[in-house]
């Protein structure tokens, strides 16, 4: 059996999948790029390329300044709750107890509930029409909170209740099976080297589940990064805490500007490739060739 | 190890209830409203359901009929939703299939033939991930358009499989990559074929992975409510994400929330049955590192 055999079959079988993101992708993005530099608009009929200026308009406004902090902090925040509350989960059920299944399932369920309806569900629950039994008590609670922090800021708390719930359990899964596939000998040698939980957990859990807590860090930040249909549906298209998803879907939409709506949603990417080639080496570490 | 003090049990047990309170009661909320009555609705207490009833759910299946007036259409739309079932139906269990033939060929080649660069075409499919959806769809929809699959349910078939299959490659080829040489290489010595070899040997031993990609493929495809409202215009044609979307709120509070259960129940039962599977394949594909 030939080595370049071998490979040809390796590109034979690599072609569906990469026929599959070509498609969906390839041209799109293209697509992204290139309309980034002109001003092409539904509503004119002449396209003309306009170099930069998308870009540097874009970095002058205060807009965009603003619907990056908003972002940044949107994904910070989700971030760390996820991983905060994934870590735990994962950690209340290492270890064998009496109904351990169930209170799996419990954590496994809020990622299982498929989102593009339960966001629905969750928009109607916490801004519910007037009629229902709970809304005097939500709309307190929304008028409380809009009145402390600005008209607006319960649709934005609700995205982040609603991103976290449903990310801690995705996190939460997927650390524990990372916890199952550590040898489990590693941390009973830690159990003898320190009395403490507090240090062991530092010292010992965090380091060993390292890869996996940078793998669900990636995942949760394109999810945060990405998650227009969440903010579009659980505020029901009135935005006020921009993020530059949002902020580019209306720019795009609503004003037909899609030259600097594509430019905008593009300044992720440097952003998020960075943070993946930094994260591939803690997740995917050059290993030795095995024979 | 000493047995734990009863404070360490109480401890533990309150974190437990806490977690199964916080995941749970958005899900149950939600039960709860659907199975009420319009009465119960506004004056009931709304944490509980007194009089159950399946009205809502029935009310999903009837197709447009005795309307009486303005009013009346204004009032009670009508939806297909056995046309979005089915549709449905159909969305989910395609976009699982393309998903796991591709990813399963693709991790194939990568963790087992391992092409030229291998670990770079790993991480360059897994970096598609860094490309925000936002208003790739206004591209994607002439692309769409060029294929003369808009307004079909073909146009998600496309989509969403390049949604999960960059962690699919990911994990999969990282599971193939670790099994032993020597479990193929005894097929081989023996005669079989390559092809052979991985029906017979490899692909029954990887069940838990696929299972894994699998349900992870069906998180991703469950959850978008973008592409469907996007690509699926037509009624017959939507789906039942799609189709809720068109929902009028005010109007049609409890039909909404019965319907986001009827997708939402069997997806659940269905991950539940193979969550345990979920996190066995994770961890197979996991091991010695990420």
């Amino acid at each position: 059996m030939g080595r370049a055999r071998d490979t040809r079959l390796a590109y034979l079988l690599l072609a569906p999948a990469l026929l599959l993101l070509l498609t969906a992708l390839a041209y799109p993005i293209g697509w992204e790029v290139w309309t980034s530099f002109t001003d092409l608009s539904p509503l004119k009929d002449a396209t003309a390329h306009v170099g930069l200026t998308n870009y540097s308009r874009l970095l002058a406004g205060a807009d965009f300044w603003q619907a990056a902090f908003v972002t940044v902090g949107y994904a910070v925040v989700t971030s760390v709750a996820k991983l905060a509350l994934g870590l735990s989960f994962a950690l209340l059920l290492v270890r064998p107890f009496r109904g351990r299944v169930f209170v799996f399932l419990a954590v496994f369920l809020p990622w299982a509930y498929p989102a593009g309806v339960s966001v629905i569900g969750w928009y109607w629950t916490l801004n519910p029409p007037t009629t229902t039994s709970y809304a005097p008590f939500m709309g307190h609670l929304k008028y409380v909170v809009d009145g402390t922090f600005g008209t607006g800021a319960w649709a934005f708390v609700s995205v982040i209740l609603f991103n976290i719930w449903r990310g801690s359990s995705f996190i939460g899964v997927l650390l524990l099976a990372g916890i199952n596939a550590v040898p489990p000998e590693l941390f009973e040698c830690a159990l003898l080297e320190s009395k403490s939980p507090w240090r062991r957990f530092w010292m010992v859990t965090v380091p060993l589940l390292k890869p996996f807590l940078a793998l669900a860090v990636f995942l949760s930040l394109t999810s945060a990064f990405a998650d227009l249909a969440n903010v579009w549906m659980l505020t029901a298209g009135r935005i006020v805490f921009p993020i530059i998803g949002t902020q580019a879907y209306f720019l795009a939409i609503k004003a037909g500007q899609y030259g600097p709506a594509s430019a905008l949603s593009l300044t992720l990417v440097p952003v998020l490739l960075g943070i993946l080639l930094v994260l591939f080496r803690v997740f995917d570490p050059p290993r030795q060739e095995t024979a | 190890m000493s047995p734990r003090p009863w404070w360490a049990k109480l401890g533990h047990g309150s974190l437990l209830l806490l977690a199964i309170v916080y995941c749970l009661f958005p899900i149950y909320f939600m039960l709860v409203q659907s199975l009420k009555t319009p009465e119960e609705d506004v004056f009931g207490n709304p944490f509980i359901v007194m009089n159950p009833t399946l009205e809502n759910f029935e009310e999903l299946f009837e197709r447009q009929s005795e309307v009486r007036g303005f009013v009346g259409v204004a009032l009670r739309r009508s939806y297909p939703f056995l046309d979005w079932l089915v549709n449905t139906l159909v969305v989910f269990a395609g976009s699982v299939l393309v998903t796991l033939v591709a990813s399963v060929a693709a991790g194939y080649a990568l963790g087992r033939l391992r092409p030229p660069g291998f670990r770079w075409w790993r991480r360059a499919i897994f970096a598609t991930y860094v490309v925000p959806q936002t208003i790739l769809f206004i591209p994607l929809f002439q692309v769409v358009h060029a294929l003369a699959l808009d307004d079909s349910l073909l146009a998600l078939l496309l989509v969403y499989p390049s949604m999960a299959l960059p962690f699919c490659v990911w994990m999969l080829s990282g599971y193939f990559q670790h099994l032993p040489r020597e479990i193929e290489d005894a097929a081989l010595v023996e005669g079989a074929s390559r092809a052979s070899a991985f029906f017979r040997i490899i692909l029954p031993m990887s069940r838990p992975v696929l299972v894994a990609a699998g349900i992870f493929t069906l998180g991703i495809v469950a959850s978008d409510f973008m592409i469907a409202s996007v690509f699926l215009l037509s009624p017959h044609n939507q789906t039942i994400t799609a189709g809720l979307g068109t929902f009028d709120v005010a109007l049609d509070e409890l039909g909404a929330v019965a319907g986001v259960n009827l997708l939402a129940i069997p997806v659940m039962m269905i991950s539940a049955v193979f969550a345990r599977g979920f996190v066995r394949g994770l961890t197979a594909s996991m091991l010695e590192g990420a």
